[in-house]
């Protein structure tokens, strides 16, 4: 009885359109959560006291408050004053906004860590402040970035699981289903447990090679 | 014309700059000397603007640049070279001469590109444009380092201890290329510590100390028992120097 | 349209989800830390069979989600063994597992950095492996690991949240039930984020004045 996996089979095709979800979401999520994050991180490293205040706020409340209650305020909330989202598309605000703020934190390490010397040279030779982050600050600080990037989004990926409580059929949500028209929770959660393990290593991996890929000017000595 | 008027930069409770008064005028090439710590750097740094001063006034070519529009102008006008090179490290050697040209200047691409590949090769890096700092030795990086700040066609070159990260050999490549710039006619201001090749090719030397001038001659008079050695501080300090 | 008010009742019903969160909290991560520590110890004495097994289980915790832990020893478990687990007792073994994972990831990455010119010096001087680890390693360790442990405790304490979920009656729960009733979703998930947020706080200061506490207890003062 223990450990039958045949009668899982018919769902797999399900527990595939599952994972295709999941994937979107996270994925749409890590764009939106990077391109949040390089503007909050800008705003850290700013020279204005209100740019970094506000910046400040926003990754201490994103920090400090469970994903599941912020995603509930967004589900509950955000109709009463206007925007009425898809369970989907509030899934996803949910996780680009928790993951914005740890995204910062990442690229604002990366910026911290320029060399001022580079910076300055830019500065002298009358480049505009857009172009020097643009052509500079961001290329060079997302290079370093890429290892604790991939982190963020293995976080992504675990709490994109919690998007099943507001009703997605992302992976988690469509394995709920599958554990109790099987009876077999305990099959159904270990394989479900595997299947993340699984992603999230890859991206981990990824994450690795890519680091090495784009960084490989950057060490090594003369030629 | 480059000038400084009654320059004062104080770090804190040090007053680093303390009345600084200084012309250097199309053509000349300038050192300046001094101890470590006398403010010779902080100089070059007030001029490119990467200090603010706490009194006096700088102006290059006319325009003050304690306004914005004077100091991109200034900036326009002068380029530095700098002590530890300070290349873009993800940019090819090619790219660190060609993006200033290009977003700055507006030079199209592929005439940025020609320019500086000639650049490059004048300075014997003709082979090596594609190469990332990292696969260039010091002599090398700091010979692209002199050919991005060419690029932008300055009319003032300022160079900021740019032999002192690099061991005797690298030293004499750099030197040469400076040599020939200066004879070209290139208005120079250097800070340096190679006495030998700043009295071999400066026009004029200026001698700093803790912060005020102690000096400001033309070289040969500089180096003239009747003049700069007449003091006696210069000479402490150039016959510590020549003993090293 | 308004289901029903907002009474004093509530508050108590506030204050008693609070007490629950708080309570597991504290409870697994009392677990937490002594099967984390426990790992890490055998980690440290490279105990043939075990050591990989208790690396394999805590990278296992880690990259993966949470809230699919709880499904699994919630609704797979009982199916397993026969008997039946209450919503408390899951998410007691749930947390405390995942607690236990990133504890022994934070010790052992402390151990590592305690120099091993000084776990030669100590076996040249004779001490055995338990006397290096307790005298030697241990308080270096400990005081290298206090920053990350901070950060994982207040994570944990948002993680509890998921325990709502499989029906632990916890902050989180109270607020989703206080939503259904009072339809009044902004004021609720915003008092119910402020709580976990104050709380996180509170974590913060304790733990910041722990380590200043320990730090100056070991502090070598001079003759």
């Amino acid at each position: 009885m223990p450990f039958d996996l045949t009668s899982i089979t018919p769902y797999l095709g399900d527990l595939a359109a599952g994972a295709r979800l999941t994937a979107l979401a996270c994925l749409l999520a890590l764009a939106g959560g990077l391109a949040i994050g390089i503007v909050v991180a800008l705003m850290r490293t700013a020279a204005l006291p209100l740019a970094r205040r506000v910046a400040e706020f926003y990754v201490d409340v994103f920090r400090n408050v469970p994903f599941i209650v912020q995603l509930f305020f967004l589900f509950y909330g955000l109709p009463e004053i206007g925007p009425e989202l898809s369970p989907f598309n509030t899934g996803v605000l949910g996780l680009a906004l928790a993951g914005g703020a740890f995204t910062s934190d990442v690229i604002r390490s990366g910026i911290l860590a320029l060399e001022p010397g580079v910076l300055e040279a830019a500065q002298v030779s009358g480049l505009s402040r857009l172009t020097i982050y643009r052509r500079i600050v961001l290329p060079m600080a997302l290079r370093t970035s890429i290892r604790p990037l991939g982190a963020v989004f293995v976080n992504l990926i675990l709490t994109s699981s919690i998007l099943s409580a507001i009703t997605i059929n992302e992976l988690t949500g469509v394995a709920k289903i599958v554990a109790s028209d099987t009876f077999q929770p305990f099959e159904v959660y270990a394989l479900l447990l595997l299947a993340y393990f699984a992603m999230t290593t890859l991206v981990s991996l990824a994450a690795g090679a890519l680091h090495r890929r784009l960084n490989r000017h950057l060490q090594g000595g003369p030629v | 014309m480059i000038q400084l008027d009654g320059v004062i930069k104080r770090f804190g409770a040090n007053t680093v700059l303390d009345g600084i008064d200084l012309r250097i005028a199309p053509g000349e090439v300038v050192s300046i000397l001094g101890a470590s710590g006398s403010g010779k750097s902080t100089l070059i740094r007030c001029l490119n603007g990467l200090e603010r001063l706490d009194a006096g006034a700088i102006s290059v070519d006319g325009a003050r640049i304690d306004t914005p529009a004077g100091l991109q102008a200034a900036r326009r006008a002068c380029a530095t070279v700098f002590q530890l090179f300070n290349l873009y490290p993800h940019m090819t050697a090619l790219q660190n001469v060609t993006l200033a040209p290009v977003e700055v200047l507006k030079v199209p691409r592929r005439q940025a590109e020609e320019a500086a590949r000639a650049l490059l090769a004048s300075v014997g890096l003709g082979e090596r444009a594609d190469a990332y700092p990292a696969q260039l030795s010091g002599g090398q990086r700091q010979r692209v380092g002199i050919c991005r700040a060419l690029a932008m066609k300055p009319r003032y070159l300022l160079l900021d201890e740019v032999t002192s990260a690099l061991d005797p050999e690298m030293t004499a490549e750099v030197l040469a290329i400076l040599a020939k710039l200066a004879h070209e006619g290139t208005t120079m201001l250097f800070v340096t510590h190679e006495i030998e090749f700043a009295r071999q090719i400066s026009s004029r030397i200026v001698f700093l100390e803790q912060g005020r001038l102690l000096a400001d001659l033309p070289t040969a008079q500089f180096f003239a028992p009747d003049g700069g050695l007449a003091q006696p501080r210069i000479a402490q300090f150039l016959s510590k120097m020549s003993k090293s | 349209m308004r289901y029903s008010g907002f009474t004093w009742h509530d508050v108590v019903v506030l204050l008693q989800g609070l007490g629950v969160s708080v309570g597991l909290f504290l409870a697994t991560t009392i677990i937490g830390l002594a099967l984390g520590l426990a790992w890490a110890t055998v980690r440290y004495y490279r105990t043939p069979v075990l050591a990989p097994l208790v690396a394999a289980l805590a990278e296992l915790l880690k990259n993966s989600p949470v809230l699919v832990q709880l499904f699994l020893v919630f609704f797979g478990l009982p199916v397993l063994l026969g008997a039946d687990l209450t919503p408390v007792e899951a998410a007691l073994i749930t947390l405390s597992g995942n607690t236990a994972a990133f504890v022994y990831v934070i010790a052992t990455s402390s151990i590592e950095s305690v120099g091993h010119e000084q776990l030669e010096t100590a076996r040249v001087f004779g001490l055995s492996r338990w006397q290096t680890l307790r005298r030697v390693v241990a308080p270096q360790a400990a005081a290298f690991g206090f920053g990350p442990l901070t950060g994982l405790l207040i994570n944990q304490l948002q993680v509890t949240s998921l325990i709502s979920v499989i029906g632990v009656v916890d902050l989180t729960k109270v607020g989703a039930i206080l939503n259904v009733r009072t339809l009044e979703p902004f004021l609720v998930w915003s008092v119910i984020g402020v709580l976990y947020y104050l709380m996180a706080r509170l974590i913060a200061r304790v733990c910041a004045r722990a380590e200043t506490r320990l730090r100056a207890h070991s502090e070598w003062k001079g003759l």
